[in-house]
């Protein structure tokens, strides 16, 4: 089952949401950035996965929210249940 | 459209709720067994549970012409205690011949730690013993991915395990295809801020089919939203998909899952309003 809109349907229904999800994202890192200990926020790991995040947002592909989903995951070990394992 | 919601706490929601939901088109609802927010003390605590759920929510939602089934299980959040667990497992057997009790859930993982997976894998040996469907709940935003794998790798452990008999809920964007690559049914959950959205969950649809897919609300006692299945119609129709793709997901799909199990008794709803029970008010 795959869209059955236009590329150009599909972006004129979601643009508006798209822009104001981009002014909440906006706003919200202004918000950070001018309250005190801003540069702190700087180290955490939790910034520093929104940076990506919005790198994935800014790059070419089909998947970027199942990239977004990979990055804000724990990481997996393949093999932790086989006798051995220290998982 | 007529609908099912194929994960949802009644429970933990009041009459009007399904009133609401019978109005939006709601004809059947599936109420796994869950966390009540606090961890039980015994398994009398359980029992009690089972029996609100296996003979009370019926009767009430009954009265909106509302389908109710069940699943049986000590939910993943309250698996540390191992000695509670195991004394629950072995206590749900005196539930499983009610009406309406679809099988084992939802039992996963909630922090993937050694004690879910042991209570996790003692539950799917009670569900291969008595012939029972799985509906299986995974773990939330950053546990998810790692825990879905670990579950799907106990399921595969165990040659019994039929991937057609079991449901793997909560699935988003990287992990529905790990659940669909072996076999497995899978369900989003259209929830605020921690699951799907509607519109997501209609993406998912998009890409990866309708088959052995379906979506729900899993309302509950914290911020969630019953009428949410509702939702995604309204999403599927405002992208033009066709009313015979959008009762698939909706109303088919939970239909021929739910009917792996010998206690799926549904009635279709044009022969249940014939038949409507009364309603007595709770003073």
């Amino acid at each position: 089952m795959e869209s059955v809109q236009s590329a150009q349907e599909v972006f004129d229904q979601v643009y508006l949401d798209v822009r104001a999800s981009l002014l909440v994202l906006a706003a919200s890192l202004d918000r950070i950035d001018r309250s005190e200990g801003a540069a702190v926020v700087g180290d955490d790991v939790r910034r520093q996965r929104i940076q990506e995040g919005i790198e994935i947002l800014a790059g070419p592909g089909r998947n970027r929210a199942e990239q977004i989903q990979v990055l804000f995951s724990d990481p997996y070990q393949s093999g932790w249940n086989q006798p051995g394992s220290d998982s | 459209m007529y609908f099912f919601d194929p994960h949802v706490h009644m429970i933990s929601r009041v009459t009007d709720d399904y009133e609401r939901m019978a109005r939006m088109g709601c004809v059947g609802v599936s109420e796994p067994a869950f966390w009540a927010g606090f961890d039980r003390g015994s398994v009398d605590g359980f029992r009690d549970y089972f029996r609100q759920l296996t003979e009370f929510e019926p009767t009430r939602a009954g009265w909106s012409g509302v389908q109710h089934f069940t699943w049986l299980c000590i939910n993943a959040k309250e698996a540390e205690n191992v000695e509670l667990s195991r004394e629950v497992i072995a206590m749900i057997p005196e539930f499983l011949d009610k009406p309406g009790v679809l099988g084992i859930g939802e039992i996963g993982l909630n922090k993937n730690t050694p004690n879910e997976c042991t209570i996790f894998r003692e539950h799917v040996e009670l569900a291969m013993k008595t012939n029972e469907l799985i509906l299986i709940h995974t773990p939330h935003l950053d546990d998810k991915y790692k825990g879905t794998r670990m579950i799907i790798d106990m399921l595969l452990e165990d040659d019994r395990v039929d991937p057609g008999r079991v449901l793997i809920d909560h699935v988003e964007e990287h992990t529905v295809g790990l659940a669909r690559e072996e076999g497995f049914w899978c369900a989003m959950t259209l929830y605020p801020v921690t699951k799907c959205t509607p519109s997501r969950a209609a993406d998912i649809i998009e890409m990866y089919g309708g088959e052995r897919i379906m979506v729900n609300s899993a309302g509950d006692w914290g911020p969630s939203n019953p009428t949410a299945v509702p939702d995604f119609i309204m999403e599927m129709r405002r992208r033009g998909h066709s009313e015979s793709k959008i009762k698939k997901i909706v109303y088919d799909n939970p239909i021929e899952f739910f009917s792996g199990s010998e206690r799926f008794e549904f009635t279709p709803p044009d022969v249940l309003r014939e038949n409507a029970p009364t309603r007595v008010d709770a003073d």
